[in-house]
């Protein structure tokens, strides 16, 4: 039984009044809390139902369990899916059952995780249980931000009708989901490897795309550069205009390199550069597996977490999965995440690192390392200086500093040869690799 | 299901060359365009803290009992606990002004030194109508600091020493010891409902608030508030049962005494101790130590199992 602050409140009242009576030898006094102390007796009286026992085993261990309040009550919960993109939705059904013979008032909450929003419906509800009933509660919560959570337990409160005391219960009823990045829908990251991989594998590369072999003839779309322009076909086609279409050289391996340290969570919760990276990535992941290339994924913050190259839709959810849980941490340098894949990536392959640069010294060593093997490096930096300065939390002077530093290393990166992009908040993802990419 | 329509809308990647979009031959301009397509421009809501810089009442009186809330108009039942909360208010400061003589206040020594012996009066007489008006409007504004103020009022009105014997304000009150405890039961047990039913108001304007904003949801409204409707009328009577047997000890001692010494028992009806507050304290300690009692054997709980099994 927990004591309200309403009800501690009354007992500090009626015990200074009932004190203060008998020293000025007042009967008001003395009555008034004698009447506080008879109605904050009656109230426990009626909501005690002992916790503990006088062994001092908890009454949920016992054997002989009837009886107890809230001990009859039992929940289950079920959730609209596990997997889920961020702005997503998941409904989530409560089930309350009351396996007890009389009817009970209870205050019933679901916890759901913090970040997350009640769409409709509400996870938390007073409501009276009759006997051997059940009941059930169905709310949405929308999924803004990416990660692993949990929905539960479940909060059971039973009180008596002043408010005064309460028994709790937690019903430890857990429902774990994964709410992946959301993806942007990119039309042409225009990277591609400049050494096509030999072995392909399986994989079936006879799609079209931007490559040297012809493969089919199509109409003429308006947008389709002239130097397509089939004349010969267009000739013989009647007055339609026929363009080549070509086959894509070969798959390549692309390896994303995402900053997850500390300081890239940087800004608001649902703004800063790690949550920009982990959506870009996501992107990035899905446009180049639909693509057929292989992509591999590396995030480094208090440790280095890669997964392997590899192909096809269980990768891109490999790669979401591991997304999902990154977490800001450490300080790890980018040369050291450099120094240890180096070795083991194909020279020439495209190399996509988004990290806010900001608290690492060895950013221009890193790509310089990378330059000068001949990967084709693109740098996409969401810029924690853009999201401090919206969310008004660096001044005006504070900012032009900051990024008038920002601005030479981006520039030094840029003199190395790497594609560079700095990538405010406001701009597409889409808008960004254009602009890294020169355009 | 989204995961799944994500991965298929990624898996023909030449799909927007079928369906008729333009797509510039030129390379988009990265200044054009990252002046143009911008998701959203506003300032996040949780990028900007929000800052509370509290008053001078709220730094005095702390945070818990201070009124933060914005409540909705009343409801039905909100609108109802008012009425009565202002009806029991009126009779409470009615009883008070009854029950508590200005005499041995420190309003009244002070007016004493000053020889202006109606000044105690009128002071006492203000602090009951601060209460009451103080009552009112933390009522009707549903407003905590108001409420706390009333409640302190109509307490320290009461502060006094009293030497004892049951006084009371008007003289015209009755002189049987029974009654004057029944009168003074009745003013205590307006006084602790005053202090719940106001309670209540703020508590169930929270409640209808959070429902209407969709906070909170409630199944069967009207079983609950019916519920507490019912505890309005049982718990007071309990409590002034108990109260009434701890007031009135010093007849059902004597009363349980005469069924062996009619002597004994006639002896401890005329003791002064008994008569007095130290009476009441014995009383007290006689009643709440079977209460406690009760708890000690987890009476409660065997109360509870029983009601499961029978029900």
């Amino acid at each position: 039984m927990a004591w309200s602050r309403k009800s501690a409140m009354f007992a500090a009242l009626a015990i200074a009044m009932y004190l203060l009576g008998l020293v000025l030898r007042n009967s008001q006094l003395v009555t008034v809390a004698v009447v506080l102390l008879s109605f904050l007796t009656w109230a426990a009286f009626r909501t005690s139902h002992a916790d503990v026992a006088s062994s001092g085993r908890r009454v949920d261990d016992a054997d002989a369990d009837e009886g107890i309040q809230l001990h009859s009550i039992s929940a289950l919960r079920r959730i609209s899916s596990a997997r889920i993109f961020e702005d997503g939705e998941i409904d989530v059904t409560l089930r309350i059952q009351n396996r007890s013979n009389l009817s009970k008032v209870l205050e019933v909450r679901d916890r759901v995780p913090e970040v997350m929003r009640i769409k409709k419906g509400a996870n938390y509800v007073l409501m009276e249980l009759g006997p051997q009933r059940e009941t059930e509660i169905s709310y949405t919560i929308e999924t803004p931000l990416r990660g692993f959570y949990t929905v539960g337990p479940v909060c059971i409160r039973v009180q008596d009708a002043f408010g005064l005391f309460h028994n709790e219960r937690e019903i430890h009823l857990y429902d774990d989901f994964l709410v992946f990045p959301k993806m942007e829908d990119i039309k042409d990251a225009m990277i591609k490897s400049r050494v096509p991989k030999i072995f392909t594998g399986a994989v079936n590369i006879r799609n079209p795309g931007e490559g040297s072999n012809f493969y089919n003839l199509r109409e003429y779309i308006p947008g389709d550069p002239m130097k397509k322009v089939n004349w010969n076909a267009t000739a013989r086609s009647a007055g339609k205009m026929m363009v080549n279409e070509y086959e894509r050289d070969a798959v390549s391996d692309i390896v994303l390199i995402v900053d997850s340290r500390k300081i890239a969570e940087t800004g608001p919760v649902s703004r800063n550069s790690l949550v920009y990276s982990t959506r870009a990535a996501a992107s990035l992941s899905q446009y180049f597996l639909a693509r057929r290339d292989s992509v591999g994924l590396v995030t480094y913050g208090d440790e280095i977490v890669s997964v392997d190259r590899d192909t096809g839709k269980k990768q891109l959810y490999v790669l979401l999965t591991k997304l999902a849980g990154a977490m800001a941490k450490g300080n790890t340098p980018l040369k050291v995440v450099t120094d240890r894949i180096m070795p083991h990536i194909n020279r020439g392959s495209p190399v996509i690192i988004m990290s806010p640069l900001e608290d690492d010294p060895t950013v221009v060593s890193a790509v310089r390392d990378l330059r000068s093997r001949n990967f084709d490096v693109t740098v996409l930096s969401p810029s924690s200086l853009e999201f401090e300065f919206d969310a008004r939390r660096l001044d005006r002077t504070g900012y032009e500093v900051l990024k008038t530093e920002r601005d030479i290393l981006l520039s030094e990166l840029r003199g190395l040869g790497a594609n560079v992009m700095d990538w405010e908040p406001d701009m597409l993802l889409n808008t960004a690799l254009a602009g890294a990419r020169g355009f | 299901m989204a995961d799944e329509n994500a991965a298929e809308d990624g898996s023909s990647d030449t799909a927007h060359l079928y369906e008729g979009k333009k797509i510039s031959s030129a390379p988009p301009s990265r200044k054009k365009a990252a002046g143009r397509l911008k998701s959203s421009t506003e300032i996040p809501e949780d990028a900007i803290p929000e800052v509370h810089v509290p008053t001078v009442i709220e730094s005095f009186f702390g945070g818990p009992i201070v009124n933060t809330t914005k409540f909705l108009p009343p409801d039905r039942m909100v609108a109802s606990l008012q009425m009565g909360s202002a009806g029991v208010l009126m009779i409470l400061s009615l009883l008070t002004f009854m029950v508590t003589p200005v005499s041995g206040t420190a309003w009244f020594a002070l007016s004493n030194m000053l020889g202006m012996q109606t000044f105690g009066g009128v002071l006492h007489l203000l602090i009951i109508v601060g209460g009451l008006i103080g009552g009112l409007y933390g009522i009707f504004q549903r407003d905590q600091r108001a409420l706390i103020v009333s409640y302190a009022l109509l307490i320290i009105v009461t502060l006094r020493f009293a030497g004892s014997k049951v006084d009371f304000g008007i003289s015209f009150l009755p002189e049987e010891e029974i009654y004057q405890k029944m009168l003074l039961l009745l003013y205590a047990v307006f006084l602790v409902m005053y202090m719940e039913l106001t309670s209540g108001i703020i508590r169930f304007s929270m409640l209808d608030t959070s429902i209407r904003t969709g906070e909170v949801y409630v199944m069967q409204v009207t079983k609950i508030t019916s519920r507490y409707h019912r505890s309005l009328l049982v718990t007071p009577a309990i409590a002034s049962s108990v109260a009434g047997m701890t007031l009135l000890i010093n007849l059902i001692i004597p009363a349980f005494v005469g069924l062996f010494d009619d002597v004994s028992a006639l002896r401890l009806s005329e003791s002064v101790e008994l008569t007095s507050v130290y009476g009441v304290a014995l009383g007290t300690v006689m009643v709440f130590t079977v209460v406690a009692a009760m708890f000690a054997v987890n009476l409660p709980l065997r109360i509870q199992q029983m009601r499961e099994r029978d029900a």
